[in-house]
């Protein structure tokens, strides 16, 4: 709709608009039947000749696929508030709810926590006096700070994204406006904070399974991820729910066109992120930071890093998503979106499973992470399709609704 | 010179040549009149026209039946003929004219991730002159004067005027039918523009 028309036309109060869950049985059934036999598929790791260490690789790698696109899913959400947003509160709530995966992902993380000294080599495995480069970072590295980090990176994510969607549901009900100015402070508030935690995490979960290895890029190089990815999961999920007759008047075109053009950013953002870590890495050629990328430009895992990084991931999406077409269009968007959730996809499995299989792509470990994958991704799901019918599909009565439902840009 | 010269009879003035007719520019009271107008222009289906206010209106360019500019196409040719530029400039000198071994690096395509920066940079600069000269060239600008400020009254297109020019070289101009119809669109000041 035109700006200067819905000017003229008087605006009807938006009516509370419930998640439909008519026909859904069979698949949240599925879910959890998939949840079972992923699990079980990805037990099955423990009889392989690496073991549970096996699981627990394939196992980090799924956990850090949705842990990453829950925290992307929370930046949007915290970022919404920072900058004062109209376009987004029409899919806030749909991001909240993804956010909202942090009150059960934490439990995924448990057999992380149980497996830890196999994980991560510098937990027990090295003692002090052997290796000075480790020593040196005993200080962080020790088993005593990786906890600390650990519960408070939960606690926080849990923490910021349940008062964000309980201020934004409770709005729904009281049609306070305050709501979204404390949403705001909390925003501003957490914000830091996120930083600061994404950056923990990607170091004590990913970065110190290789202590001697360091990135300064890393941190930045898993939020660029985060942001890409569960953008992506927004666009799939928003027109999954148009195609079940939801959002109809309430999210058009114009939002979709703004949701291409944040892809489009963070796939470029990536790529600097991404080619400026390895470029600077490549060039200075210091022992301690090319060993990263020494066992990831070997081997096949020199065709994925090309073929899957380089082209996949940044060439093909970013030309992909050039023509305006493909941003103003629902399906074609959608079609990119699954080609990002993808790329997303190899590129977490790039940064996770060389540190388990150096010398190459192991097509045995494929399974047992594509089964890790369905075990956490299945119960996410699961939870994510519960809590969305709880509360409207979209903030009911927040103050911009009305800019945001009249968008164009 | 004297008096007498200035009072000639009427008839010996020569007669003046005929003006060339520029359009016909029409003034709207709001910015929602000249969107509504616009609409209504856009489907009369008039082809060389424009509206003019102080400030963007959102979702003029769709009521005003505008298509999608091709200056994204600019951009993309000075993108690629930066990139082009650069992989020139960079593989052409330190791989192939003076191959010179620097930290270690093959004197190959294979260290084309050292060029990659000014890559970056000269596809970025290329596509920005895109599109800064060919939005330029396609407003055809700059330029030193337009007939449509002969118009006293378009001096307010920067205060608080809003304005429609139909141009009288659109196909579908005709002096009488097009002020008639631009009255109905509740358009005041309807004036003749003069080319000169």
């Amino acid at each position: 709709m035109s700006a200067a028309t819905a000017q003229h036309s008087p605006l009807t109060a938006p009516r509370e608009e419930r998640f439909n869950y008519n026909n859904l049985g069979p698949l949240l059934f599925g879910l959890l039947v998939a949840t079972g036999v992923g699990f079980v598929v990805a037990l099955l790791a423990c009889f392989t000749p690496m073991g549970w260490k096996q699981f627990l690789f394939s196992w980090l790698y799924a956990f850090m696929f949705f842990f990453t696109i829950s925290a992307g899913s929370l930046f949007w959400t915290m970022l919404h508030y920072a900058v004062d947003a109209e376009w987004s509160v029409v899919v806030r709530r749909i991001l909240e709810t993804m956010a909202n995966s942090f009150s059960v992902l934490w439990a995924f993380f448990i057999p992380i926590v149980l497996g830890a000294g196999v994980v991560y080599g510098w937990m027990y495995g090295v003692p002090a006096g052997v290796d000075p480069a480790l020593d040196g970072k005993r200080a962080m590295l020790n088993p005593k700070v990786w906890a600390i980090f650990t519960v408070l990176i939960f606690s926080f994510f849990f923490s910021a994204s349940y008062t964000l969607r309980w201020l934004s549901t409770r709005q729904d009900k009281t049609g306070d406006p305050g709501c979204t100015t404390k949403s705001r402070k909390v925003s501003f508030a957490s914000i830091p904070l996120f930083a600061v935690l994404l950056t923990a995490a990607a170091i004590f979960w990913v970065m110190s399974i290789q202590y001697h290895w360091y990135s300064t890029m890393w941190g930045v190089y898993l939020f660029a991820g985060s942001a890409w990815s569960s953008m992506a999961t927004l666009i799939l999920i928003t027109q999954w729910l148009r195609s079940r007759g939801h959002l109809q008047g309430i999210v058009s075109t114009q939002h979709f066109h703004i949701m291409g053009k944040l892809l489009l950013s963070f796939t470029v953002f990536w790529a600097y992120i991404a080619f400026s870590q390895f470029f600077l890495i490549w060039y200075a050629n210091i022992p301690e930071e090319t060993e990263f990328f020494l066992i990831r430009n070997t081997e096949s895992w020199n065709v994925w890093a090309i073929g899957l990084e380089v082209v996949g991931h940044f060439f093909i999406t970013f030309v992909l998503l050039c023509p305006r077409v493909m941003k103003t269009n629902p399906k074609y968007l959608c079609y990119v979106s699954g080609w990002v959730l993808l790329m997303h996809a190899c590129d977490i499995y790039f940064i996770v499973n060389p540190f388990l299989n150096p010398t190459g792509v192991n097509p045995l470990s494929m399974i047992f992470d594509l089964a890790a994958l369905v075990a956490i991704g299945a119960p996410l799901a699961f939870v994510f399709l519960r809590t969305l019918g709880k509360h409207s599909l979209y903030a009911l009565r927040d103050p911009r609704l009305p800019e945001s439902l009249r968008l164009v840009n | 010179m004297p008096a007498a010269t200035l009072q000639a009879p009427a008839n010996t003035i020569p007669a003046m040549p005929p003006r060339k007719l520029y359009g016909l520019g029409a003034e709207l009271p709001s910015a929602a009149a000249l969107f509504h107008a616009a609409e209504s222009m856009r489907d009369a289906g008039f082809k060389r026209w424009d509206v003019f206010s102080p400030f963007p209106i959102h979702g003029m360019d769709e009521a005003m039946g505008l298509g999608k500019s091709i200056v994204s196409f600019i951009v993309l040719g000075g993108g690629l003929t930066g990139m082009a530029t650069a992989l020139l400039l960079e593989i052409g000198s330190a791989v192939y004219l003076y191959p010179l071994i620097v930290q270690g690096k093959p004197v190959t395509w294979a260290t084309i991730p050292a060029f990659f920066p000014v890559i970056f940079e000269l596809t970025i600069l290329f596509s920005a002159f895109g599109a800064v000269f060919g939005m330029l060239a396609m407003n055809l600008l700059p330029r030193w004067h337009h007939p449509i400020f002969n118009w006293d009254r378009f001096a307010r297109v920067t205060d608080d005027g809003f304005f429609v020019v139909v141009e009288a070289s659109d196909p579908r101009f005709n002096d009488k039918d097009t002020v008639a119809f631009l009255s109905g669109l509740g358009a005041t000041n309807i004036t003749m523009v003069y080319d000169d």
